[in-house]
């Protein structure tokens, strides 16, 4: 069974972070991506930069929107894709997470949008 | 009413106490290797590291419901385990004062008091979990005792659930491990990492066992206990555990690869009814990608080591061949040919025979794999495996010569017993009456 850990923080955070401190948080989410690792459980893992574009595609007209967007008050800011068999082991993992200290992470399950 | 609202209640803290256990199942399942393998180090005794540690699952499973479940649940399951650990040392100290064993229970509480496993530095904690693999795989031990105790104490399995997995009565899996513990206590097996001279052999003993597990899971079939196929999983967890822990050993990745690929087509491997479609027919967009790139990697970092292929990595490497094709008529059968190549110089069998020469026939037509299949009908090592004469058949075949793949698929017909098989084989023998292939 696949679960998502999305790590969804406040926007402006990251911007109003000291670098040292950035750099601090930053070292603590490798290290856990080391842990989950050595546990075998990671499938794949990767931060996201802050700047977005947005793209639709509505009666065959593309939309191209440049961030920041201003309404938006969260960003995914990375993701962690664990392979564990319950949905208590991914919420278990997630705890450990140093970024549900400062952020929120969302636990998705994999899987088909319609049966 | 106040009966309702009591009933509500109640059926909310019933609800709670569920979601309590199920929580403590989780932190179970991703601790409890790490904890039997750290007090194990200190105790130096497998079976015993792992009653301290079930000791502490018990304390967690009174203790949680009531007070809630702590910020960092390993700390405090290792915590307990520990304060455990050292009840039971003063109590061992205090019927036998030999000098020695004193010795060794104060030297063992400076270890216990000192150094908290989280400020330890985590090689220390990857060596532990290292050793708790060399020790449950030990040579001492049967392959099924190996299984099971590896199950057990690395993927922190239960006897129900490891006796559901290998569809054996609960009693039996409770009795290996029980004797596999007790075989390792008289033998005074030490919990160390193999020395050198010794590291190769051992490791193909884990691998072996790793790999058995994930058969065990792979092979079965739609319907089936869900137990079945977690096996699958928790091999792959423990394989890139170890992979994490040695990875300077190419075997090592060859089998997280080899795994990883496999794995890949599970959801491709069954059809609709729960018949098995061989690799050639399956559809590939059921393939999971990320597997694959996952093998793939793994494949890379096995060969970057620079040393001769080992049979996994072998393995992987035509497994990887078939991945890599995005169609059937895609695969690169020369390539497979070398590789099949170096794996029977490697490891010289009839089967790795047997699929060399459908690698021969597809490379270099069906004339040549006939030659190589016929010659190893000619030796008789294979001469009630069914699939030998359902390949001559099959080539025969395409070859035109009818008549002779008949018979061939009636043999094979006979020296099977699966009904899905015996009527695929029939179903052929029928066709080549009508000259069809």
């Amino acid at each position: 069974m696949s679960y998502l850990l999305l790590i969804v923080e406040p926007v402006d955070q990251r911007r109003n972070r000291p670098a040292h401190e950035g750099r601090e948080v930053y070292q603590r989410m490798l290290d856990y991506t080391e842990q989950l690792r050595e546990r075998g459980v990671l499938l794949a893992s990767h931060s996201l930069r802050s700047a977005a574009v947005r793209l639709s595609v509505r009666e065959g007209s593309k939309k191209v929107t440049d961030g920041p967007f201003t309404e938006a008050k969260e960003l995914v800011g990375g993701f962690f894709l664990l392979d564990c068999p319950t949905r208590e082991q991914a919420l278990a993992h997630a705890a450990l997470c140093p970024a549900a200290q400062w952020a929120t992470i969302e636990v998705r399950e994999v899987g088909p949008c319609y049966e | 009413m106040a009966c309702t609202a009591d009933l509500a209640m109640m059926s909310s803290v019933a609800m709670m106490a569920a979601d309590v256990k199920r929580a403590i199942d989780a932190v179970w399942r991703i601790e409890s290797a790490r904890l039997i393998a750290h007090l194990a180090r200190l105790v130096r005794n497998v079976g015993l590291a792992e009653e301290l540690a079930q000791d502490a699952l018990v304390a967690a499973l009174e203790q949680w419901p009531r007070c809630g479940i702590p910020d960092n649940p390993g700390a405090w399951l290792m915590a307990t385990a520990r304060n455990r650990g050292i009840d039971h040392l003063r109590r061992e100290r205090m019927l036998s004062r030999k000098h020695e064993e004193l010795g060794h229970t104060l030297e063992m509480e400076q270890h216990m008091n000192g150094s908290s496993p989280e400020s330890r530095a985590d090689d220390e904690i990857g060596d532990d979990l290292l050793r708790l693999i060399f020790t449950a795989c030990h040579p001492l031990l049967s392959r099924e005792a190996r299984s099971a105790l590896t199950l057990k104490l690395l993927a922190g399995l239960t006897t129900t659930e490891i006796a559901r997995a290998f569809l054996v009565p609960e009693a039996t899996i409770a009795q290996r491990i029980v004797r596999a513990k007790r075989t390792l206590a008289e033998a005074q097996v030490p919990f160390e990492l193999p020395r050198r001279a010794e590291l190769r052999e051992r490791l193909s003993s884990v691998l072996e066992v790793i790999y058995l597990v994930f058969n065990e899971g792979y092979s079965a079939t739609a319907g089936e206990d869900w137990m079945r196929p977690a096996l699958c999983e928790e091999a792959l967890r423990i394989g890139r555990i170890l992979a994490e822990l040695a990875p300077g050993e190419s075997e090592v990745h060859g089998l997280v690869a080899l795994m990883e690929i496999q794995a890949s087509r599970l959801r491709a491997r069954l059809g609709a009814d729960g018949e098995p479609i061989l690799l050639m027919e399956q559809n590939r967009t059921l393939w999971d990608r990320l597997l694959i790139h996952r093998g793939l990697l793994a494949l890379a970092r096995g060969e970057a080591l620079g040393e001769t292929r080992g049979p996994y990595l072998l393995q992987a490497a035509i497994a990887a061949c078939h991945a890599r094709a995005l169609t059937a008529a895609d695969t690169d059968w020369v390539f497979i040919t070398a590789l099949y190549d170096e794996l029977v110089r490697l490891e010289p069998s009839p089967v790795i025979e047997l699929n060399r020469a459908v690698a021969v026939a597809l490379a270099y037509g069906p004339a040549a794999g006939l030659e190589l299949a016929d010659r190893l009908a000619a030796q008789g090592a294979l001469s009630c495996y069914h699939l030998l004469p359902s390949v001559r058949g099959d080539l025969l075949a395409r070859l035109g010569r009818y008549s002779e793949a008949r018979g061939e698929f009636e043999r094979a017909a006979a020296l099977t017993r699966n009904e899905r098989e015996i009527r695929l084989l029939r179903n052929r023998a029928h066709r080549c009456e009508r000259g069809e292939l």
